[in-house]
């Protein structure tokens, strides 16, 4: 049973952004004959294989097309070509500043957020103090979320995502959230997350001394290919020279 | 059509408490809170009637209850369709960042829609005590009227929000030709009467017809304040041809949904 011991499978992964962006009606309308759309492919024929229970980490430049793999992952691209099999495992985009309703309370985003994550209303209910207490939002949590500062804004963001726990994280740079105090606590959180063996992780980070402490093995995507994959000793260094 | 019923499942709890701190929201933000879902139609009720009465010289019999009726269902109609336009760019924050089936979007906004109407159908029900509207079994009616007004407006939202997506200033050509279908479905005059007397009956059942909003209307019109049976088999067209635009919009929103991010 070879397939069990994956938890995320890419196969010629290729994802294409199409530059109509939006158009106005006078402009489909006379355009559409032409069709001289811009393609642009940031993710051009990938394959790797992440087995269950590894962390591994995504380094490239900017625009090398890391973050559109994290979110093809999550399930938010559909890829143009080829395939991402994850093996039914449950799936979470921890990236900074998630989605929430402004106008509703920290308490109501929660719960809407969890069940987007396909919990149910009693887990977490279940696990609602938790959140709020590693949020330490304290009274806040009860006031609309647009009242938030930035760094709230996250702290909420990141606490729903690390409690509310998905068998494979996908992480966005969320390793500098809030102050210094939570991005301590944080970081902890993190590495007790991600030391839980029958978790998948995904992190994408410019940060080499967080790739160094919490990865396994990096996989180093150029200009939308992977130019090299391997274990954090032997591909973190070559990187980190390419760059400098 | 599997898929659909599965992600129904799936996401019906989500729906259901998105919609519920929807209104939630929007009473906060209020000085009036919920007293506008009262407000806003009884306003727009005198208006109306300022309209055809000092206006046109005539008012139809009930004419409150028969303005309400209107404009309750007018109001899910269009602004459910109005609002689909641009669903997936307002919630541009939550599409990015996690995956639903887009029409779940929608079904919120209905939830939403639905419980407005709900409140101005209570209007409706105290002009019909105050007018003492004799009524009959036929008031049954209204569900078969409302299951076509949902399905249409479904179909319509779905096939709306697929192309807003894509097509920037389509909010205000759809603006337009609702205002238009607006004043086809005769929200405060009668379909029958006035346009029968100007143009003949053929017109009549036309306007009636083609229009699912004015068909909806006048239905909902007969069987709770004429005490007489709407015109069941365009009502059951009107729901098929929901149910296709349905099925097109949720098999083009499946197929499309997934690059809707890439575009915004």
């Amino acid at each position: 049973m070879e397939d069990k011991k994956y938890a995320i499978e890419v196969k010629d992964l290729k994802i294409r952004y199409r530059c109509l962006n939006k158009m106005s009606i006078k402009q489909s309308l006379f355009k559409l004959k032409k069709s001289n759309m811009e393609i642009f492919e940031a993710v051009r024929g990938i394959s790797f294989n992440v087995p269950k229970g590894e962390i591994m980490g995504i380094v490239g430049k900017n625009g090398s097309g890391k973050s559109t793999l994290l979110r093809a992952i999550a399930g938010i691209f559909a890829p143009d070509e080829g395939s991402i099999d994850l093996h039914g495992h449950t799936v979470s985009l921890l990236s900074i500043g998630v989605g929430f309703q402004k106008k509703l309370t920290g308490r109501e985003n929660i719960l809407l957020s969890g069940m987007l994550l396909g919990f149910s209303e009693e887990e977490i209910r279940e696990r609602m103090p938790d959140i709020i207490e590693f949020s330490e939002l304290g009274k806040f949590i009860d006031r609309p979320v647009r009242t938030y500062s930035s760094g709230m804004h996250s702290k909420l963001a990141f606490s729903i995502t690390a409690i509310l726990e998905t068998e494979i994280m996908l992480v966005d740079e969320v390793l500098s959230v809030g102050d210094a105090k939570f991005k301590k606590k944080s970081f902890k959180k993190m590495k007790q997350l991600i030391n839980d063996k029958d978790r998948t992780v995904v992190i994408v980070s410019h940060n080499g001394d967080t790739l160094r402490k919490l990865c396994d093995t990096i996989l180093w995507l150029h200009d939308g290919v992977i130019k090299m994959q391997g274990s954090t000793k032997e591909v973190l260094p070559l990187y980190e020279e390419f760059m400098s | 059509m599997k898929r659909f019923l599965a992600d129904m499942k799936k996401y019906r709890e989500y729906a259901v408490y998105s919609a519920k701190s929807g209104l939630k929201a929007e009473v906060a933000d209020s000085h009036l809170s919920w007293l506008w879902w009262i407000l806003d139609p009884l306003l727009f009720m005198l208006v109306y009637s300022f309209v055809a009465i000092i206006v046109f010289g005539k008012g139809e019999k009930y004419f409150a209850a028969f303005v309400f009726i209107g404009l309750s269902s007018w109001r899910f109609f269009s602004g459910t369709i109005k609002q689909s336009v641009r669903m997936v760019s307002k919630n541009s924050a939550i599409v990015s960042k996690i995956y639903m089936p887009k029409y779940v979007l929608i079904i919120i906004q209905m939830l939403i829609n639905a419980f407005k109407m709900c409140i101005s159908f209570s209007l409706v029900a105290g002009a019909m005590v105050l007018y003492l509207v004799p009524v009959s079994y036929r008031l049954l009616y209204i569900i078969p009227c409302m299951l076509v007004l949902f399905v249409v407006t479904f179909g319509f939202s779905c096939i709306a929000l697929h192309f807003g997506v894509y097509v920037d200033d389509l909010s205000n050509l759809i603006n337009v030709f609702l205002q238009l279908v607006f004043y086809l479905s005769g929200i405060f005059y009668s379909i029958e009467t006035r346009v029968g007397k100007a143009l003949g009956d053929g017109y009549v059942t036309l306007l009636l017809r083609c229009n699912p909003a004015a068909l909806v209307i006048d239905s909902l019109r007969k069987c709770m304040l004429y005490n007489t049976e709407p015109d069941f088999a365009a009502l059951g067209l009107w729901l098929a041809v929901g149910c296709i635009f349905s099925a097109i919009g949720i098999r083009l929103i499946y197929k499309n949904e997934n690059s809707y991010v890439k575009i915004m």
